[in-house]
């Protein structure tokens, strides 16, 4: 073989291994999703909620892991455990909400404010028929996009 | 109506009323898991917890849903969803049971109250009895439960590829963490 094809062929190898460990590398440190600038789907509060109530299958497929912009009414504004802002937004239905855990927190906010979020819905949790406690939608790393 | 019937209608609502008085609930608790090997530490949070306590009977109830879990990687994530738990075909998880000696705790006096739990865990389509102890937590009148226990993979027949067998441990730690700040 002669020595400039034995060059490319350990050129190439040497190209094709940084490229394996750049590629293995930028997999491990992928950063989660951009949600703040994804796109979302617009709905209200009502409407996904009723939409899971009354076809789940049809909510599933539509909502489930993708980026909504929900819009509301702000019923409850708290803190969980992790000090994350949680923004519940009515549903028409009593005690039920979409239940937004926000990623930054925005303290104007009150009950009774206007309010869109965006955030992944990670789908319906129906909470306990039996000890009458009616379930939420749940909205994940949520941004208010009307403050 | 006479005046039996409406004494006994007063007595079943006032008896229904101080029952639903004794359930707590959040549907923000938070639960944890933590994977501890030699070649790396692995934790995810969820802070989207519903539980139901039941002070009057010990019933204690948890369920969350699975793709929930906010890891520090996205990869994490993407593989524990995925190939691990199954979100799509498996999207909750629960618990169902009892604090077997409710009658310990004091809910009208501030303290921390150790507490017996036992019931059935459902997770990735399997369902096992557990059992764990707790800490039941009285401050301000606000009332807030702690556990912390583990698992094993196999007994919820989740499966561990051969190439991230050493990164991944076989028993996982679970720490729950709820304040029951509303009432039922």
């Amino acid at each position: 073989m002669a020595t400039s094809t034995k060059k490319i062929i350990r050129i190439s190898v040497v190209a094709l291994v940084l490229a394996a460990v750049g590629l293995g590398l930028w997999m491990w440190n992928k950063p989660h999703k951009d949600i703040k600038n994804a796109h979302a789907i617009d709905i209200t509060a009502e409407k996904l909620y009723q939409t899971f109530i009354t076809d789940s299958a049809k909510a599933k497929t539509a909502y489930i892991n993708q980026v909504l912009e929900v819009s509301g009414t702000v019923s409850q504004v708290s803190e969980n455990q992790q000090q994350q802002q949680i923004i519940f937004i009515n549903t028409g239905v009593t005690g039920a909400s979409i239940n937004c855990t926000m990623e930054s927190k925005a303290s104007s906010i009150k009950p009774g404010d206007q309010i869109r979020i965006k955030g992944v819905c990670s789908g319906y949790n129906s909470g306990d028929a039996d000890m009458g406690l009616p379930g939420d939608v749940f909205l994940i790393r949520g941004y208010p996009t009307n403050n | 109506m006479q005046l039996r019937s409406l004494v006994v209608l007063v007595a079943l609502f006032g008896f229904s009323f101080s029952v639903s008085a004794q359930k707590f609930y959040t549907k923000n608790g938070l639960l944890s898991f933590f994977s501890n090997t030699a070649f790396e530490n692995i934790k995810a949070d969820n802070n989207q917890v519903t539980s139901v306590l039941n002070t009057q009977t010990g019933e204690l109830q948890f369920s969350l849903l699975n793709n929930a879990f906010h890891f520090k990687k996205a990869l994490m994530e993407e593989h524990f969803n995925e190939d691990y738990m199954e979100s799509k075909t498996y999207p909750k998880s629960s618990f169902k049971g009892s604090i077997t000696n409710i009658k310990n705790v004091n809910f009208s006096k501030d303290g921390v109250y150790p507490v017996s739990v036992t019931g059935e865990l459902s997770l990735h389509g399997v369902t096992k009895k557990i059992s764990t102890t707790a800490n039941i937590s009285l401050k301000g009148g606000k009332i807030s439960g702690a556990a912390k226990f583990s698992i094993t993979l196999a007994d919820y027949q989740i499966k561990i590829d051969d190439t991230v067998k050493d990164s991944i441990a076989k028993t996982i730690e679970i720490t729950v963490s709820c304040l029951y700040d509303q009432k039922l």
